[in-house]
Order: structure tokens, then C-alpha cells, then sequence
């Protein structure tokens, strides 16, 4: 046991569920990809469990990020930086949202994908999982290591850049092909919109992290 | 039994260390609790014992300088110097104006000089109040320093927020007993040096080894009251002054913390100036500071690193009013104090003095190097205080702020007689075997002046004297003196 741990016992127990919730962020982007690209697939029941699975980690990171915000003000925990771990904590519970609004418009709308998107498409989604990834080591680099954050965020704009570009190939193809009806196209555009939304916010996810991480360091 | 009169005087003292627990706790812990990194609970009770340690482990160097500026000879003397001092600390407090105690105790001893016309050491005098500009510069250079230190370690380690929360914690609360530590040691003075020369205690032995002076003694009742001051009263302060000054983050506070406690030790610790005299270095003269202007030139330290923008001159000019203020007001409230105490309450505010300029004490002026043409005219003329003497000597001949000392001290006239009945119940703590057996081979005599004592001593063994010259001697010298002024207050 780590005799630092007697002294630190509160900050020990904060970073520990900090660890957690983070571990439900990468379970998500798991989740989300497998989801998405067991929709791509035909495996529908596969997407639907998948999409539950995802429901139900949403809602426990939910309560453990309500116990982590919690836990900082009872404590008081990092006084100075308090109401910036707060915003940022609300930050972050945008991306598991961005997820579920994702998958949730495909379970509805149901749209027809055509056969020459599925490729660029499970390209779009192993960006999008390693955004959320680096993401996932940012947050924790700026609760364990303030000098490893900026790397971790430059690799989340890297993906986030990866994503726009398939994203802009995707929708020239859309709008450019006369045999989408314009219902179609706008369909297809606004299921190509939100899947680069999920990236987006991971970056300004990463751009609020960079942000404290360079405020609190000495 | 103490005499409870005895008591009632003390508690001058005891307000006076209730008021610098009261203000001072607050420059020690003030950042850490105002921002809510270190309960109250907890950092007062850290500082209440810390202070107390301090106190009583290392408040006598601080003390030895005070006393040299004006040695209050009378109860009623120490009972209305310190009293004008707390007065002073506690109404500034109450009108929001920024205090220090050193400044309040130091214009009170010159109030009890001026009214007793006792001789006022200008050299010890300019000495404290160049530390009143020293300790503050000081304190901003070595903040600036760790400042810039601390930023460089901090971003090699690499820890993350909450880590960082837990480790500034740590270091605000073992800053915090540091700086406890050395407020006790370096101020204790402000609030019991006044006493030392009229110390109504006697000396303690416990068995073998370990024994507590009389001034030790006084030192943690004073401590205790500082600790009272701290529990009861410095809440309100430290919930105030964390961001006074300037916004300071953790880091930032523990810096300011850190130099104001360095600053008050390097000004308090004989142990360190023993080290720099050994290594024939100059040394830092043992002076009570204030703890207030340390934490103010920390803070300017830091801010002046970062561009000096953040820093609310508008308020640091105002507590540099407060510092002038300070030492005035207590001065003219101790003088005007004093003056009813003696004539209104009849109570003793000095002790009566003779001064003799007799023959032998013409002849020991010369061995000393003071100059004595003409002093002649002045043989076996007797004044009744130390300044009147000093200003008849200095009208014939040239004097120097040390030799004017000199003077006082040859001329005092005291009768000693040396008994073996005093010998056997004297505190012999310190004393050597051939030291002790001088003292005995002097049994039976009579000295008219204290110097008369030393110097027979001397003749008798090598270990009596006064090796004079050379900073490794100064410490030397000093332990034979206070070792003399023991003796000198037991016969």
C-alpha cells in the first residue's frame, strides 16, 4: 500500500472514480462503434443490445460524475480550482450524450446506407473511437500528469481532422449523385453530421482540458 | 508563592501575546485557511503548538538585542510599555489598519527611555530599524527565488490536479509550523522581552540535566497567551488577508509562507549565527522582526516576478503608513502611561540608578579605550540616570554609540556581596567546574560595581574572560556576558 495514501486518503478516493469515469468513456466509444458498425452490417439486434449497453453505461457515468462533482465541493477539494473542474466536468458529460443522440437518430430513422459509404463510414467510426480514446488519456493525464496532456490532445484534433476530411468526401458524394432524392440527401447529410459532431465536441473536450491543464501548471 | 501584583503586571504582556497571536497566526496560516485548503481547527491548532516550541526553545537571541535597546528595570515600567504596545496592536486592529508588534514594542521601550532618561543605544536602535527595511527585501528576493524554484520542480515532477491539491495541503501545513515555529521564536520577544530584566520567576531544575530559566519561563507563559490569541481571535483575520495583496494561487502561498518564515528564523537563531561566525562569515543580528512585513515583501516578491500588475499598491502603501504609525503611538502612549502609573498610582515604573564616575571606574574607562582627558573635572560625580551621564561625558569627551554603553555600564554603581549562601542557591546551569570554583575563591568580598565582579573573576581564571575582537569571539563573549549578567542579578 502506498503510504501517501494515509495522507491523501480524500484525493486517492476523487481520482479513483475519476479512473472509473473515464473507463466508462472508452467502454462508450467501444460501444458506439460496435453499434454503429453492426448497423452498417445488417446485424440489427446486435445494434439494438449494443445501443441498450450504451444507455445503461451513459446512466452510470451520469451518477458517478454527480458523485465526483459531489464529492469536490463537500471536501473542499482543490479550492482554487474548483469551479473550473466543475464546468469542465459538465464538459465532458456532452460527449456520452453526443453517443446517444447519434445512435438514437439511426434506431429511429432507420436510413438505408448505401454500400459504397460502409467503408468510409467504419473509417469515420475508428476515428471517432480514437478521438474519444485520446480523449480518454488527456482527462487522465490532467489529473495524474500535467506535462503528458498536450500530446493527448494534439492526437484528438489529429482524428478530429481525419473525420472532417472523410466527412467532406462523403458529403460532396452525397449531394453530387442525381439518384438521391433530396429527402435522401439531406438523411444522409444529417447522419454524416451528427457521426463528425461526436468528434467536434471530443476536441473541444480536449481544448477545455489543454485550457486547465495550462492554467494550473505552475 | 509568586507575588499576585506580580501577576497583574504580567498581564500586560499576556494581552500583548494574545494581540500578536490574534494578527500574526494570520500571516502564518491566513492564505491556507482564507482559501479554504487548511481547516481553521487545524491550523490553529498546529500554530499554537508550534508557536509555543518556538518560544521556548528559541526565543532568547531575539530578546538579548531588545534588551540592549532600553532594559526596562521595573515591573510598572515592563507593565506599561507592554500594555501601550497591545493597546496600540489591538486599535489599529479594530480600525482595519495593518499592525506590526515589533513596531509597537520598539516605540514603547523608547517611550520608557525618554521618560526615565535612560541612555538609548542609537547603534542597537538604527540596527532594529534597518531590519525594518532588510527584512522585507529579504523576504521579496528569497519569495522570488522560490517562487521561480518551486514552478521548475513543480513541472519536472509532473503530478496531476488532485495530486497537487494534496501535496500543497502538506506543504501549507508544514510551512505553517514552520512559520509558527519561527514567530514564536523571533517575536516572543516583542511580548515578553520587556520582563526578562525583572523576571519575577525563579529559575527551574529538573533533575540532573535539564533545567528552565526564569526568561524561558516567561517566554511560555507568553507563548501560551500568543496561542490563546491565535484560538480565540485570528479567525476573522486569516478569513481576510489571503487575498489582500495580491490573488495568490496554492503554490504561490506556500511560497509566501516559506520566505516569511525563513526571513523571522534567519533573524532569530543563534544556532546560525554560531554556524556563520565559525565559518568567519558575516552574521544576521538577532532581532525581533515583523512577521506582517515579511509576508507583505514575500507577496511583492511574487508579484513583482509575474510583472508586479496583480499587486494592490493602493494597500501596501497603507500598511506602510501603519508601520510609521505603529511605533509613534505607542511610544506617546507609553510615555503619557507611564507618567500616571508613577505619579497618578504611585506604582515604580524604574528602579533608581546611580551612576559613579569614581576613580577605578575613570581607570577602566582607559583600559577600555574610552577616552578620558578632561573627565577628570567630573571625578566622583554621581547622576542619577544613564543619559544625563552619558550626555555630561560626551560634552568633554567623544563617544560612540558602543562606548556610551561602555559608560553606562562601568559607571552603574550595585552593590555585590559574594556569600556562599547565595553561591549554593544561585541556578548554576552553564557554569563550568573551574568557572564555579573562581566564583567560591571570591567568597566574603564585596564589589561596588558589577565590572569589579567580572573582572576579579577574570584575574582568577582564563575561562572568565572576555576574549574581545573577531566574530567566532562575539559568540563567546556574548555566553560569558549573559553567564556575568546572571551572576550580577544573584548577587
Amino acid at each position: 500500500m502506498n503510504p501517501l495514501s494515509l495522507f491523501f486518503k480524500k484525493q486517492y478516493a476523487v481520482e479513483e472514480k475519476i479512473q472509473r469515469l473515464l473507463r466508462y468513456l472508452e467502454d462508450m466509444g467501444q460501444l458506439y462503434r460496435g453499434a454503429y458498425e453492426a448497423y452498417l452490417d445488417g446485424s440489427y439486434d446486435d445494434f439494438a443490445q449494443r445501443n441498450e449497453d450504451l444507455n445503461k453505461i451513459e446512466k452510470e457515468m451520469d451518477d458517478l460524475g454527480l458523485q465526483i462533482q459531489m464529492t469536490l465541493m463537500r471536501e473542499s477539494l482543490m479550492p482554487d480550482s474548483r469551479d473550473d473542474l466543475l464546468w469542465f466536468l459538465t464538459k465532458l458529460d456532452k460527449v456520452p450524450s453526443s453517443f446517444k443522440h447519434s445512435l438514437g437518430a439511426i434506431a429511429i430513422e432507420k436510413p438505408e446506407i448505401p454500400q459504397d459509404f460502409q467503408d468510409p463510414l467504419k473509417k469515420i467510426l475508428a476515428h471517432t473511437h480514437d478521438a474519444v480514446k485520446a480523449l480518454a488519456h488527456a482527462t487522465d493525464s490532467l489529473f495524474t500528469d500535467l506535462r503528458a496532456v498536450r500530446q493527448h490532445v494534439e492526437e484528438v484534433g489529429r482524428q478530429e481532422s481525419e473525420v472532417d476530411k472523410v466527412e467532406y468526401k462523403l458529403l460532396r458524394t452525397v449531394f453530387e449523385n442525381e439518384k438521391f432524392e433530396l429527402a435522401r440527401q439531406y438523411q444522409l447529410k444529417g447522419i454524416l453530421k451528427q457521426l463528425g459532431a461526436v468528434t467536434n465536441l471530443a476536441e473541444d473536450v480536449a481544448d477545455a482540458v489543454l485550457i486547465l491543464a495550462t492554467k494550473h501548471s505552475a | 508563592m509568586l507575588d499576585p501584583t506580580v501577576l497583574i503586571f504580567l498581564t500586560s504582556g499576556l494581552f500583548l501575546g494574545w494581540s500578536l497571536g490574534a494578527n500574526d497566526a494570520a500571516n502564518v496560516f491566513g492564505t491556507a485557511v482564507g482559501s479554504r485548503m487548511v481547516r481553521f481547527t487545524t491550523a490553529a491548532l498546529i500554530c499554537g503548538v508550534f508557536v509555543v516550541l518556538g518560544a521556548f526553545v528559541s526565543g532568547t537571541g531575539a530578546a538579548q538585542t531588545l534588551g540592549k535597546l532600553g532594559s526596562v528595570n521595573a515591573l510598572g515600567g515592563s507593565f506599561m510599555a507592554a500594555l501601550a504596545a497591545g493597546l496600540t496592536v489591538y486599535w489599529m486592529t479594530k480600525l482595519g489598519l495593518p499592525v506590526s508588534t515589533s513596531h509597537a514594542i520598539i516605540g514603547s521601550i523608547i517611550g520608557w527611555n525618554l521618560f526615565s532618561d535612560s541612555y538609548t543605544d542609537i547603534t542597537s536602535l538604527l540596527k532594529i530599524l534597518s531590519t525594518w527595511i532588510i527584512c522585507p527585501l529579504l523576504s521579496a528576493v528569497i519569495a522570488a527565488l522560490l517562487f521561480t524554484l518551486a514552478k521548475i520542480f513543480v513541472r519536472k515532477i509532473g503530478v496531476g490536479l488532485i495530486r497537487m491539491d494534496g501535496y500543497t495541503r502538506l506543504a501549507l501545513i508544514l510551512a505553517g509550523a514552520f512559520g509558527a515555529y519561527s514567530l514564536g521564536a523571533n517575536n516572543i520577544a516583542n511580548v515578553m522581552g520587556v520582563f526578562v530584566p525583572v523576571a519575577p520567576f525563579h529559575d527551574l531544575q529538573f533533575g540532573q540535566d535539564f533545567s528552565v530559566s526564569s526568561a524561558q519561563q516567561l517566554f511560555l507563559v507568553g507563548g501560551l497567551a500568543i496561542a490563546v490569541g491565535v484560538f480565540t481571535y485570528s479567525k476573522r483575520v486569516m478569513m481576510t488577508v489571503g487575498s489582500e495583496l495580491m490573488t495568490l494561487t496554492p503554490l504561490a502561498a506556500w511560497v509566501a509562507v516559506m520566505s516569511h518564515s525563513i526571513v523571522l528564523f534567519l533573524f532569530a537563531s543563534e544556532r546560525l549565527e554560531q554556524l556563520l561566525a565559525n565559518m568567519s562569515l558575516p552574521t544576521i543580528p538577532l532581532v525581533p522582526v515583523s512577521s506582517s512585513q515579511a509576508v507583505v515583501g514575500a507577496v511583492i516578491g511574487i508579484g513583482m516576478l509575474q510583472g508586479g500588475r496583480e499587486i494592490q499598491w493602493p494597500r501596501i502603501y497603507g500598511i506602510v503608513r501603519g508601520w510609521v504609525i505603529t511605533p509613534v503611538s505607542s511610544c506617546l502612549l507609553c510615555f503619557v502611561g507611564l507618567y500616571f502609573l508613577q505619579n497618578v498610582f504611585q506604582q515604580e515604573v524604574q528602579r533608581e540608578s546611580n551612576y559613579l564616575l569614581s576613580t577605578r571606574v575613570l581607570e577602566k574607562f582607559q583600559k577600555e579605550g574610552i577616552e578620558t582627558t578632561g573627565l577628570n573635572q567630573l571625578s566622583d560625580s554621581t547622576f542619577s540616570s544613564s543619559a544625563e551621564l552619558v550626555r555630561a561625558v560626551s560634552s568633554i569627551v567623544p563617544l560612540s554609540s558602543q562606548q556610551g554603553l561602555k559608560v553606562v555600564e562601568f559607571s552603574l554603581q550595585k552593590s555585590l556581596l559574594i556569600t556562599q549562601e547565595k553561591i549554593a542557591s544561585m541556578d548554576k546551569k552553564g557554569l563550568s567546574l573551574i568557572q564555579l570554583d573562581a566564583l567560591n575563591q571570591l567568597q566574603g568580598q564585596t564589589f561596588n560595581f558589577p565590572w569589579q565582579l567580572g573582572d576579579s573573576l577574570a584575574e582568577i581564571s582564563s575561562e572568565w574572560e572576555v576574549r574581545g575582537g573577531g566574530l567566532k569571539n562575539k559568540l563567546y563573549d556574548r555566553k560569558i556576558k549573559q553567564k556575568l549578567a546572571h551572576l550580577y542579578r544573584n548577587f
